[in-house]
């Protein structure tokens, strides 16, 4: 039952891997999220070389994120016109991180880097909304009614110029926050190999204020745009895309992610954010513990130019 | 019954053919069930069988080396060193030349069967083994990194070379056996040579030498070829050939397969 991944250059057991798309599947269709944060540290602990595990599970993400705009056009909740800006500012954060990631790889730095983002970025991003979940868990428990937010906008984010108005948003913004966003979630996308979704979605609900029903759509939409221009990149720039490993993930990931789609409708949603952020928390900390532990060889292999 | 393997190539002054039964001298030769090692979807590694035989065996015990080697190349190493409580990467240090492959086998120890200055000479064992590393030290700078080469009289020499040899050996990619020889019958020898799923591509030369009394008297040279075959073959030279197009299909296959998903669980 094994499968010789020609890119990879190893042998991998290939229901594994369908099980493997599949289980990430599901928790992205659960949680409304692309995966990729989850799937790149099991596949580098089953021995997939991390760039390879990357750069081609990138694609995974794009066929999970297409379903979900598909499904989200459909009903009309995906916002295309800041969806774009963000999608273009995501290319050249793409551009930007490949080039990074190709440089940080030939110093030996590429492990340190993506460990340090992991624990870094997952680990906040898991402990706030941990923190956001648990308290409206406990308020429900309790019967106390949620405190109303205050609708006030940043004046920093509103005064900025270029100005465009994004009606199914129900904006009225600067085009350059958009912009700048989709750089930075570019990049982690080709040095984490993530789509990125955790990190865009509080931050179009909670700095750009977009309207809450067009949030997930639309990080979606920009997330193939990102997470396509990323996968061509690394192929052309690093010949790291193995697509036989993409391809055997892809299968069980689209079944996967229907069926957990259909079961987060059973929860409500506050306790799904818990789970997803203790998940969140859980990875950040496991990728960010090889910093601290005491490696068992302190030497390895980087990799090479001409191999 | 047994067919005689090709007479094998000599390493040093080529040999001249003479028939098996009119020479006096002691010779080895050998060859190996395959010469070829296919890698395809379903490749798992291979264990490939050296026979040989030793021909005009004389009173004194012989004893057989099984040198196997796999391409060279260059192999690149950092050292891990803690700062401030984190365990961080040095600058890269790069070999020139390692064998992406070696293994010996033998009928005794290595150490028994000649001395350190023999094995060096020759390059057996894997102690012995020959990384390529000039002998002063300098950095070259490809793509923007400057590596620091390893200089064979450097005092972490030893460290780097040594790691090379572990981790390689951890994923069994050099191995030695000192059993790895066996006689079958009078003057017929076997060895096994297994490769990993994860052994390189290329030219593998192996080496079979007869050693008497510590000196090498004998030896015969065969060469294995190991390639990708079949769809794992184009797929590989497709992705190095035109990357960019490879890229764009695979994020094509993707697109379609998600939008194919969305249709079939829609309708149900």
């Amino acid at each position: 039952m094994d499968i010789y991944l020609p890119i990879a250059e190893v042998s991998v057991n290939w229901p594994l891997l369908v099980l493997l798309g599949a289980t990430v599947g599901f928790v992205s269709g659960l949680f409304g999220i692309g995966g990729g944060f989850l799937m790149a540290p099991i596949l580098i602990f089953l021995g997939i070389p991390p760039s390879v595990a990357v750069a081609s599970q990138a694609s995974h993400v794009v066929a999970s994120s297409t379903s979900g705009v598909i499904n989200y056009t459909s009903r009309k909740l995906v916002d295309y016109r800041i969806g774009g800006i963000m999608a273009a500012g995501g290319v050249v954060g793409a551009l930007l991180g490949v080039e990074l990631f190709r440089y940080l790889r030939l110093l030996g730095q590429a492990d340190l880097v993506v460990a340090l983002s992991y624990l870094l970025f997952l680990g906040a991003i898991g402990a706030l909304m941990l923190y956001e979940s648990l308290g409206q868990i406990l308020r429900r428990v309790r019967g106390e009614v949620t405190p109303h937010k205050e609708r006030r906008r940043p004046l920093w984010l509103y005064g900025l110029p270029l100005r465009m108005r994004f009606p199914r948003s129900g904006l009225y913004i600067s085009v350059i926050p958009p912009i700048g966003l989709g750089v930075f979630v570019g990049m982690m996308s080709a040095i984490m190999g993530v789509g990125g979704g955790f990190i865009l979605v509080p931050a179009m609900l909670y700095v750009l204020r977009m309207r809450a029903q067009v949030v997930v759509g639309t990080s979606l939409f920009q997330i193939i745009i990102t997470t396509a221009m990323t996968t061509v990149l690394q192929s052309g720039r690093n010949q790291t895309v193995d697509i036989v490993l993409s391809t055997i993930l892809l299968l069980g990931g689209v079944i996967g992610a229907q069926y957990g789609a259909r079961l987060s409708g059973r929860f409500r949603a506050e306790e799904l954010r818990a789970l997803l952020a203790i998940i969140v928390l859980l990875v950040g900390i496991y990728m960010g513990l090889e910093l601290f532990v005491r490696p068992s060889d302190l030497f390895s292999f980087a990799p090479g130019v001409a191999q | 019954m047994m067919q005689l393997p090709p007479p094998p190539p000599a390493v040093e002054a080529p040999a001249p053919q003479r028939s098996v039964d009119t020479t006096q001298q002691v010779r080895v030769a050998a060859a190996m069930t395959d010469a070829r090692v296919m890698v395809d979807s379903s490749f798992r590694g291979a264990s490939i069988v050296l026979y040989g035989a030793v021909f005009n065996p004389t009173d004194t015990p012989a004893d057989v080396v099984v040198v196997v080697r796999g391409p060279d190349g260059p192999v690149r190493l950092v050292k891990k060193t803690r700062n401030t409580g984190v365990w961080l990467n040095s600058r890269p240090v790069l070999f020139e030349g390692a064998p992406g492959f070696y293994m010996t086998a033998s009928t005794r120890p290595l150490s028994d069967i000649a001395d350190f200055g023999q094995l060096r000479r020759l390059g057996v064992g894997v102690d012995h083994l020959r990384i390529a590393a000039p002998e002063e030290s300098r950095t070259v700078t490809r793509y923007g990194v400057r590596d620091v080469v390893v200089s064979r009289l450097g005092e972490d020499y030893l460290d780097y070379r040594r790691a090379v040899i572990r981790l390689r050996e951890a994923a069994a990619l050099y191995n030695s056996d000192p059993d790895g020889v066996q006689f079958v019958d009078q003057g017929l020898f076997r060895a096994e040579v297994d490769l990993p799923a994860v052994a390189p591509t290329g030219q593998y030369f192996a080496e079979v030498w007869l050693f008497q009394e510590g000196e090498p008297v004998s030896v015969s040279n065969l060469t294995l070829t190991v390639e990708k075959v079949g769809i794992e073959r184009d797929i590989f030279e497709f992705a190095h050939r035109r990357p960019w197009t490879y890229g764009v299909l695979c994020v094509l296959l993707a697109m379609f397969t998600g939008w194919v998903a969305s249709r079939v669980f829609r309708r149900q």
